[in-house]
């Protein structure tokens, strides 16, 4: 919306005077057109004082019609952010993110039960990832839904849905017959019979090659939604602010120059209801725009500091247990044991990314190196700068409060403590120790899946610190826009009338 | 007194503010310089590697990089007409990104933590394995582990023999090459046993060659899509552009066409995207 159209000299307001006469002077001074003009505005009575205040009148009304229709604009762009990112898709888009979460887990569940074969006690017990998994399907099942409904009318997206839901019915039928391949076996753990690991190999590499992907996927695309969404309607947000503080400077200037041309017209200092109609006029530019300022910032901190860290940390959840499930991989199926190992580090790497420099980059240097990386995360860090990127370092350079931070570095030091026993279980396992690897790996009092347990709790503290100030923020922009649908009319209205009765008495005395 | 004058500058001076309002108005929006809005590309390609970007003597490209890159071109909007190809060798792909003497970059690029801090990353649109070729008659290596001993062909400035002897540990007997081409004749000559290498560059030099892949992948690489830093549109078009690639079975095409006769077992199910940062 523009408002320069109106600006007075050019487009006298018709209600000041009749229609322009003819100019009958035209021929006396037929040089210049400019002249022409100017005698025709001051035939028409254009230059009257009467003339004047009308016109200033009218353009002052019409200022402040752009400045209540600005800061109205604004204030729908300001509400359509907030809906977007903190209501509506913002919070959809989360819980596709289980989807992933769910998926990848129930094949986690799976790898462990394959695991203890007969050995029902070990680590969390056959019993409880039976359950864990039809939990983790339902779940899976739900986020599907969600996601179908974000795909709206989107076909590739719903494609990618049913895609997921028909490739779950597949991965289902190879897990069943894994299990019963395993039950009747009645293997000891870690010694699985040859068509055990082959079918569970069919069913782990679908859901990596062709389930886990799409979800993922999902989840990228949706959020991309969502990142549009808020860029435009932040610019807007934006934008708006600036029409509000110019179309606000417009109002001030045509009242004060009212105000100043009655002053000197007609010798009185102040005009009393002119000036409180332009503390009106102020007030509603200040406060609309201070309040787009914030609602610009709190939309800011809802995407920056709740959805974005939100979305990742989520991702970096589910790639973790991801990677504790390839640690069961490893040790239930020797002949992939490099391959599974190789997935482990390179999901490591995607949490927590540590620079090799020279060193070869495999799990020996990762574990090395972890530390220092962790260290950095201290608040006075000591030392030189160590570089972390992934999904947890790029959190260390974003902006974070108090509580975050300090959950974050809690985070990365129970990370510290499943790396350590995944190095411990990997030294038992090279040494032909695959006994002791699987007790340590299944271990829930003091070993791996105690620490993983640990590391998982802190990171979903974390994740909760993020969602509190996603919360805040929304609740902060929800509450600065409440009573600005009526506000800016009300005003308007205010400073209209307060303009009329300034004005008015002083026309009264032409009559 | 009647002041005229005071009272005109005052209208004037709203004059400009409205002006100045008008200006504003239309000037938001920036020039993003992002692919979405490109008319025409300048995509960088290899010009070395049979298979994915292979320059031919009249001047052309081929290969699988340069079909995907076609295809993604058009998901954009812009006619092969309107693309232009350049060699953009590994070295120069980060430099020729940043000086903008290319819009995009689909030249096997591995997407990794450290890449992404100066580009901006789409896809993955294919998640080749590091695997290994041997001659057809060898039965003798059937894992990576097998290389133990073995003669591997270490090609200068590549890593992937790193991963064997390095990372993995595998006592190989390294022998130097220029190029992977030169590999693949110390390998018919019999003066190497093994190459290994991400497996479409494999494939792409076993066509027509009494040599065979053992199918025993040991890496997950990701060829992404290599854009300007911060170019986030862009990068969630391509995404939803590979995606479309994979559904309309493109992508399965463009797979049979370059690797189908290698023996290569090809995924032809969308690959995990990396996200756009």
């Amino acid at each position: 919306m523009t408002p320069p159209a109106t600006s007075p000299p050019a487009a006298p307001d018709p209600s000041s005077s009749g229609p322009p006469a003819p100019p009958p002077l035209a021929a006396q001074a037929p040089a210049v057109r400019r002249a022409r003009t100017r005698r025709r505005f001051r035939r028409v009575g254009l230059r009257t004082v009467p003339g004047w205040i009308r016109i200033g009148t009218a353009a002052t009304l019409a200022a402040v019609v752009l400045l209540v229709a600005a800061t109205m604009a604004a204030v729908g762009d300001a509400r359509e952010g907030m809906r977007t990112v903190g209501h509506d898709a913002g919070r959809q888009v989360m819980a596709t993110g289980t989807l992933y979460f769910a998926l990848s887990d129930m094949d986690a569940q799976v790898a462990d039960i394959l695991l203890i074969g007969r050995e029902h006690d070990l680590g969390i017990g056959r019993a409880e990832s039976l359950r864990r998994y039809e939990r983790r399907r339902a779940e899976a099942n739900r986020a599907a839904v969600e996601a179908a409904q974000i795909a709206g009318r989107d076909e590739a997206r719903r494609r990618t849905v049913r895609e997921v839901l028909d490739g779950l019915g597949s991965y289902e039928r190879l897990v069943g017959e894994a299990m019963l391949l395993d039950r009747q076996s009645d293997h000891p753990a870690g010694e699985l019979p040859p068509n055990v690991v082959e079918t569970y190999r069919k069913a782990t590499d679908l859901m990596k090659l062709e389930l886990l992907p799409r979800a993922y996927n999902l989840t990228l695309d949706s959020g991309a939604t969502v990142r549009r969404s808020y860029e435009t309607d932040r610019a807007a947000v934006l934008a708006g602010r600036l029409r509000v503080g110019l179309t606000g400077a417009l109002a001030l200037v045509l009242l004060i120059g009212l105000q100043v041309y009655l002053a000197a017209r007609f010798r009185r200092l102040v005009n009393p209801a002119l000036a409180l109609a332009t503390l009106g006029a102020l007030a509603v530019a200040v406060l609309g725009v201070g309040m787009l300022s914030a609602q610009a910032g709190h939309l800011k901190r809802a995407k920056e500091q709740g959805f974005d860290s939100i979305l990742a940390l989520n991702r970096a959840r589910a790639i973790s247990h991801s990677a504790f499930a390839d640690e069961s991989r490893y040790l239930l199926d020797p002949g992939r044991a490099d391959t599974y190992e190789q997935t482990f580090l390179d999901k490591a790497l995607s949490v927590l990314y540590v620079d090799p420099g020279e060193r070869p980059l495999n799990l020996e240097t990762y574990y090395d190196l972890l530390p220092g990386a962790v260290r950095s995360y201290e608040r006075a860090p000591g030392g030189p700068p160590v570089e972390v990127l992934g999904l947890l370092g790029e959190e260390k350079g974003n902006s974070l409060g108090p509580s975050e931070r300090s959950r974050l570095h809690a985070t990365v030091q129970a990370y510290q403590r499943v790396l350590d026993n995944d190095r411990r279980m990997r030294e038992l396992a090279v040494r032909g120790d695959r006994r002791a690897a699987i007790e340590l790996r299944m271990d829930r009092a003091s070993g791996a899946v105690a620490a993983f347990d640990a590391y998982d709790r802190r990171l979903a503290l974390l994740i909760q610190a993020h969602q509190d100030a996603f919360d805040r923020a929304v609740r902060a922009g929800d509450d600065g826009l409440a009573g600005w649908d009526a506000l800016p009319t009300a005003a308007a209205l205010a400073v209209a009338a307060l303009v009329l009765a300034g004005v008015r008495p002083r026309l009264a005395e032409f009559r | 007194m009647h002041n005229p004058r005071l009272a005109r500058r005052g209208l004037a001076l709203a004059a400009a503010a409205a002006a100045v309002a008008a200006a504003a108005g239309c000037a938001v929006e920036p020039d993003t310089g992002s692919v979405v809005d490109a008319r025409s590309l300048t995509i960088g390609v290899k010009a070395d590697q049979p298979g994915l970007g292979l320059r031919r003597p009249d001047g052309r490209y081929e290969g699988f990089d340069v079909d995907v890159a076609t295809y993604l071109a058009g998901r954009l909007g812009v006619p092969p007409e309107r693309i232009r190809f350049r060699t953009t060798p590994s070295s120069v792909r980060e430099k020729a990104l940043r000086e903008g003497t290319v819009d995009m970059v689909v030249a096997s690029y591995s997407i990794t933590a450290k890449r992404k801090t100066q580009v901006t990353f789409a896809g993955p649109y294919y998640v080749p394995h590091q695997d290994t070729l041997v001659r057809a008659d060898d039965d003798s290596i059937r894992g990576v582990r097998d290389l133990e001993g073995k003669r591997l062909c270490q090609v200068t400035g590549s890593n992937s023999w790193r991963r064997v002897t390095e990372e993995r540990k595998i006592a190989a007997r390294l022998v130097e090459a220029p190029t992977y081409s030169a590999c693949m004749d110390l390998l018919a000559a019999s003066k190497i046993d093994a190459v290994s290498t991400d497996d479409l560059i494999l494939a792409g030099f076993a066509a027509g060659r009494p040599v065979k892949i053992i199918n025993a992948p040991f890496t997950d690489e990701k060829y992404g899509v290599g854009l300007h830093k911060g170019d986030l549109a862009g990068c969630e078009a391509l995404n939803r552009a590979i995606t479309a690639m994979y559904q309309d079975g493109t992508a399965a095409r463009l797979l049979d066409k370059w690797f189908g006769e290698s023996g290569l077992k090809l995924t032809t199910s969308v690959p995990q995207f990396e996200g756009c940062s």
